[in-house]
């Protein structure tokens, strides 16, 4: 038979996808059903001065209307889930309705529900608000200003926390040969899951049981902190991810209009959706990215770094998010290094209140900022010293036999052979070929150029214990149960909460190879808080290493006990009995055999088991890990600039990852191509642009430019294979590599190609116009 | 945002194009979109604006406010609004000059926007607003020609 | 002032159905909360992603931009009018063998597009692929499976000379 784990299969979940069968927010309809809608805040910073919602009660259909005001003491603020410990943390408490004062364009004023999704907009729209505006902060390194307006008046100088990690001795600094020090910012960057967030609410007043429906990559994060902001049992509180239309971070968050809508269905005793609309979606969804990076980085002529220093400036926004405070610090803070051994390093983040939409976890979290950084950096180094970029990748890579390697700020990292993906990516591109068509070309006058970002990241979201001490506030182990049925078929349960990835297919692919059944025999069921007993859910390319190491370990757990009765129904030793390929035989023994569905039979049957044991055939895992992983790689990027234009066209891709096991080539390389879609999409194109009173600019998808297909040449994808030691699987995560890999890469092709004007950095997106007027005022010189 | 435009109003007298911009009445037929026009003090008017800019419609109701007068050669206009998909805040300087020409009559706008009305295309929106307030002057100038 | 609701009457993946609507309602509402049809997903509201395309009377259209009542008379192919599990249309062969979608949100609306360029051409480079893909948006797959997924649905229809959605079947 051949291997499943590591085949190429096609996805289970995609049937329903491609027939319009699937079932995803929008799509539920309940008997007597209201609409939802949020009236947000126009303006930036803004006190209101009245609420008059008495046109819009008369309007047709309109059951009720709530301000925050009517809400208080009814239903607290929603909490941050990431309360980073020893920065001085402030967290402003956030209302699901703004009570006094808005503080971001977006923030919500008033909750409408009626009858019917157009009469709701309607009724919302004739609520007359008087504001009295205020002076917004906007951008972090100006809210930090001592004259700079407060976005929370007893928060100083706006600093929502300032984290500190590493020191570097002084002299270190003061005698390197070789001191690069350049800033950069990651703009803010908006998720954009084309499926915007939604929720519906049903209340049962007999049970008093209130089921959510919501887009969330982690229902048991809902469950955990609504039951505290709502007020109800948990045990009574359902929370059901249906199938969503992507995350990638934006749907982490746990957000004030989930708790509005439980509310409304809760008080009005009939059910509740609310959708949101695209516009909304800009101004009340959370951002990415965000951060203001001040790097410093140290070393030897001779291309031995000693040290980097690096200053990250946050823009928290408003409020602080559920993940929010942990991306710039602990994410960031922590991997500056990269993949290379530098002894020294230090990070000082400062999170930054500003009257914008919250910032949070988007694809990557940290980790893309922290790569961009550092292989930014050792670009401009490799510059400066006149060494090939590679060459000094090269020279300061954690070796092969270093493994596992403490980071200069305490990271153990698990396993690693940086220079395998390097060799391969460098073999796919004919590097030494390159550089020579290069040199023809730019004799023609035409700017080619090649980018490198050889990267570690920090994955597999984690170890418990660990997760307490960074002040994460929630385990995050895993959990799966195997569930066989007398007919042999099984049904997985598991803690993670897939919305694209595949899951249904990759961890079906475990269970199919461990029980020798076909990948029909297994459904898998995920995100619904009553079937999962708990979890963490998806997100920090966790899934696969956590949840699918703990549906592994059920799974032999299954095999486990029903080797127990095959041996009991063979009348032999259980250490005689083998299971292949879904039959238990005895060693030695031709023609005892039972078949696994022959023993799912026994076992639930439970006529005649061996002295002792329980009937059924059903196991879980919850499984902690020690550590992270670390998968890593190398991306080659080569551009050409329009010197007339400044239009930049990506030429050529080339990603080579190492992502430890690979379960499924066609689903891996399918998340690679899109991380690398939207890390590109950062270094070229996509940007939320706010002006000075706190406006958003790009409120729609004609404002914001998302990746179009015709933008991108072919991605050539490898995968190199070093195995994690910290699961059973080997596993490491896939989900943001791409995103991590390409923005620098990008970046440093640019920059290559601009090399005759002697351009160092331009700020992302790099637009036509911005690279035009570098090149211009370049020549102007 | 910030809008600039000047429009030459041929061989208009400045005393003539001060009297019609003046004229509430003419203000009424030729202030695009607009819907009413009440003087409610002396100067300050309350109006109805129906806009419409690319994919933002909505009608706007809000005051308009004359300050700073200086005839015939200056004003400034104060103008805010508050409709469905935001609001606006204008402060215009309107500068009359007499040339060979006729009257220029230059415009220098800071306009404040807010909600979707900010959101929607506010980039290419200062492009739009120079054809609305270039539609204004001319209406402004029949009127004028009228006058004499 | 109250706007009667009109009687909205198409003919959808070959079955005659009417609804009641009010005059404003988008063909997409009318699709997806009147008709029943939730295949077909908004994801933008200002027509630039394309999730919501179906097509009426073989022409491409975004149903989030035209009104019910533009369509009445019409006949219109959803997603659900492509084929069913067990007799799956060329398209959705392709983006299942070829991984033409992750969240399978946008999918929809791009299979919808999708089959319009087929149709216009049946044999369509990579380049004229992804330009026939502007006037969609993926966020998931980076658009490279899309591109061979429609690839293999061409192949297949071109071997096995499928009539086109939107022709007589």
């Amino acid at each position: 038979m051949k291997k499943v784990v590591g085949a190429r299969l096609k996805r289970k979940e995609d049937p329903k996808l491609i027939t319009g069968n699937g079932y995803f927010s929008d799509d539920i309809q309940l008997p007597g059903m209201l609409h939802a809608a949020i009236l947000r805040s126009p303006h930036a910073h803004a006190m209101i001065k009245s609420i008059n919602v008495e046109e819009a009660l008369k309007a047709p259909g309109v059951v009720a209307i709530y301000t925050g005001k009517d809400l208080e003491g009814k239903i607290g603020p929603v909490p941050s889930s990431w309360l980073v410990p020893g920065c001085n943390l402030k967290e402003a408490p956030q209302y699901p309705l703004a009570i006094d004062r808005v503080r971001y364009v977006g923030d919500g004023v008033a909750l409408v529900i009626a009858e019917g999704r157009y009469a709701v907009r309607d009724a919302m729209y004739l609520i007359d608000v008087e504001y009295e505006t205020l002076s917004p902060a906007v951008g972090q390194k100006q809210s930090m200003q001592i004259d700079a307006p407060l976005v929370h008046d007893d928060i100083e100088n706006n600093i929502a926390f300032h984290w500190k990690a590493g020191e570097i001795p002084e002299e270190v600094c003061e005698n390197a040969e070789v001191a690069i020090r350049q800033s950069f910012y990651i703009q803010r960057v908006a998720p954009s899951p084309i499926e915007t967030r939604a929720a519906i609410g049903q209340y049962n007043p007999g049970s008093g049981e209130l089921t959510l429906w919501c887009t969330s990559q982690n229902p048991h994060i809902h469950r955990m902190v609504l039951s505290g902001v709502l007020g109800i049992s948990e045990a009574k509180l359902r929370v059901i991810a249906p199938d969503m239309g992507g995350g990638f971070g934006g749907k982490i968050g746990v957000y004030p209009d989930e708790a509005l809508v439980g509310y409304a269905a809760r008080d009005l005793g009939r059910p509740v959706k609310w959708i949101e609309e695209r516009n909304e979606h800009f101004t009340a969804s959370n951002y990415g990215r965000d951060e203001v990076l001040d790097v410093e980085l140290f070393g030897k002529r001779d291309g031995t770094l000693g040290a980097i220093r690096v200053k990250n400036t946050h823009n928290v926004g408003a409020y602080l998010s559920t993940m929010g405070p942990g991306v710039s610090t602990i994410d960031f803070g922590l991997m500056v290094t990269g993949c290379y051994k530098i002894p020294y390093a230090s990070c000082e983040t400062f999170g930054v209140y500003t009257n914008t939409t919250p910032t949070d976890a988007y694809r990557g979290a940290g980790k893309p900022e922290a790569t961009y950084q550092i292989e930014r950096a050792i670009d401009l180094f490799a510059k400066e010293i006149g060494m090939d970029p590679i060459e000094l990748r090269r020279k300061n890579f954690v070796q092969k036999e270093e493994f596992p390697f403490t980071n200069a700020q305490g990271l153990l990292y698990d396993s690693g052979d940086y220079e395998k993906p390097l060799a391969k990516a460098l073999e796919m591109l004919d590097y030494n070929k390159f550089r020579e068509t290069q040199k023809e070309l730019r004799k023609q006058g035409k700017l080619i150029g090649i980018g490198f970002s050889t990267y570690v990241e920090l994955c597999g979201f984690g170890p418990s214990k660990v997760a307490g001490a960074i002040g994460f506030q929630g385990g995050v182990w895993e959990n799966a149960t195997v569930r066989v049925h007398p007919s042999g078929k099984v049904t997985v349960y598991s803690g993670t909460s897939p919305h694209g990835q595949g899951h249904a297919t990759t961890f079906g692919q475990v269970v199919a190879e461990k029980l020798g059944l076909p990948m029909d025999d297994i459904e898998l069921v995920f995100g619904d808080t009553k079937a999962i007993s708990m979890g963490w859910g998806t997100y920090g390319s966790r899934s696969v290493a956590v949840g699918g190491t703990a549906v592994s370990i059920a799974t032999d757990r299954v095999i486990e006990k029903a080797k127990k009765i095959a041996a009991h129904e063979l009348e032999a030793p259980v250490e005689d009995l083998v299971f292949e390929k879904g039959i238990f035989s005895v060693k030695g023994a031709q023609g005892f055999e039972r078949t696994f569905q022959e023993i799912a039979k026994s076992a639930n049957m439970a006529w005649n088991l061996p002295e002792g044991l329980e009937p059924s055939l059903e196991a879980q895992s919850f499984f902690d890990p020690e550590n992270f992983v670390y998968p890593f790689g190398a991306h080659i990027a080569v551009v050409e600039v329009d010197k007339e234009t400044g239009q930049i066209e990506v030429k050529r891709y080339v990603a080579v990852d190492d992502v430890g096991r690979v379960i499924n080539p066609l689903t891996a390389e399918g998340q690679v191509h899109g991380g690398i879609a939207q890390g590109i999409g950062q270094a070229l194109w996509e940007g939320a642009v706010y002006n000075e009173e706190g406006q958003l600019l790009t409120g729609t998808f004609m404002d914001y430019a998302l990746p179009k297909a015709r933008f991108f040449p072919e991605i050539e994808t490898a995968f190199t294979e070093t195995l994690s030691p910290v699961n059973p699987l080997g596993a490491k995560g896939i989900g943001e590599t791409g995103t991590t890999a390409s923005t620098p890469a990008i970046m440093n092709a640019v920059m290559d190609a601009l090399e005759p004007y002697g351009i160092k950095d331009i700020e992302m997106p790099l637009t036509p116009e911005k690279v035009w007027r570098a090149i211009s005022e370049s020549e102007g010189k | 945002m910030k809008i600039e435009h000047s429009y030459t109003f041929k061989s208009i007298p400045r005393e003539v194009l001060w009297r019609t911009i003046q004229d509430k009445e003419v203000l009424k037929r030729t202030l695009p979109g607009c819907k009413s026009f009440v003087e409610v003090e002396d100067n300050v008017f309350e109006s109805e604006l129906g806009i419409s800019i690319g994919p933002v419609k909505g009608i706007f109701t809000g005051d308009v406010r004359q300050v700073d007068r200086k005839e015939p050669e200056f004003y400034r206009l104060l103008v805010t609004g508050k409709g469905k998909p935001g609001e606006i805040d204008a402060d215009a300087e309107m500068v009359l000059l007499e040339t060979e020409e006729g009257t220029v009559l230059q415009c220098l706008a800071d306009v404040k926007l807010t909600g979707i009305l900010a959101s929607v295309g506010q980039r290419v929106m200062s492009g739009i607003a120079k054809v609305v307030i270039g539609q204004f002057f001319k209406e402004i100038d029949k009127e004028a020609k009228q006058l004499v | 002032m109250a706007i009667e609701n009109v009687n909205v009457k198409v003919k959808i993946n070959g079955k005659e159905r009417c609804a009641k609507v009010e005059p404003r309602t988008l063909l997409t509402h009318y699709i997806r909360d009147d008709l029943g049809l939730t295949g077909t997903h908004i994801g933008c509201d200002t027509s630039q992603c394309g999730a919501c395309s179906v097509m009426v009377d073989g022409e491409v259209v975004k149903s989030c931009t035209v009104l019910a009542v533009q369509a009445d008379g019409s006949e219109i192919t959803t997603v659900e009018g492509l084929g069913d599990v067990n007799n799956l249309h060329p398209i959705q062969q392709g983006f299942w063998e070829k991984h033409g979608l992750q969240c399978g949100y946008c999918t929809p609306g791009v299979m919808m597009a999708m089959v319009g360029l087929l149709k216009q051409n049946p044999d369509p480079s990579d380049e004229e692929i992804r330009e026939g893909l502007e006037g969609v948006i993926c966020r998931c797959t980076g658009y490279q499976f899309i591109v061979e997924a429609v690839k293999h649905a061409a192949q297949i229809m071109r071997e096995s000379e499928v009539q086109l959605v939107g022709e007589e079947r």
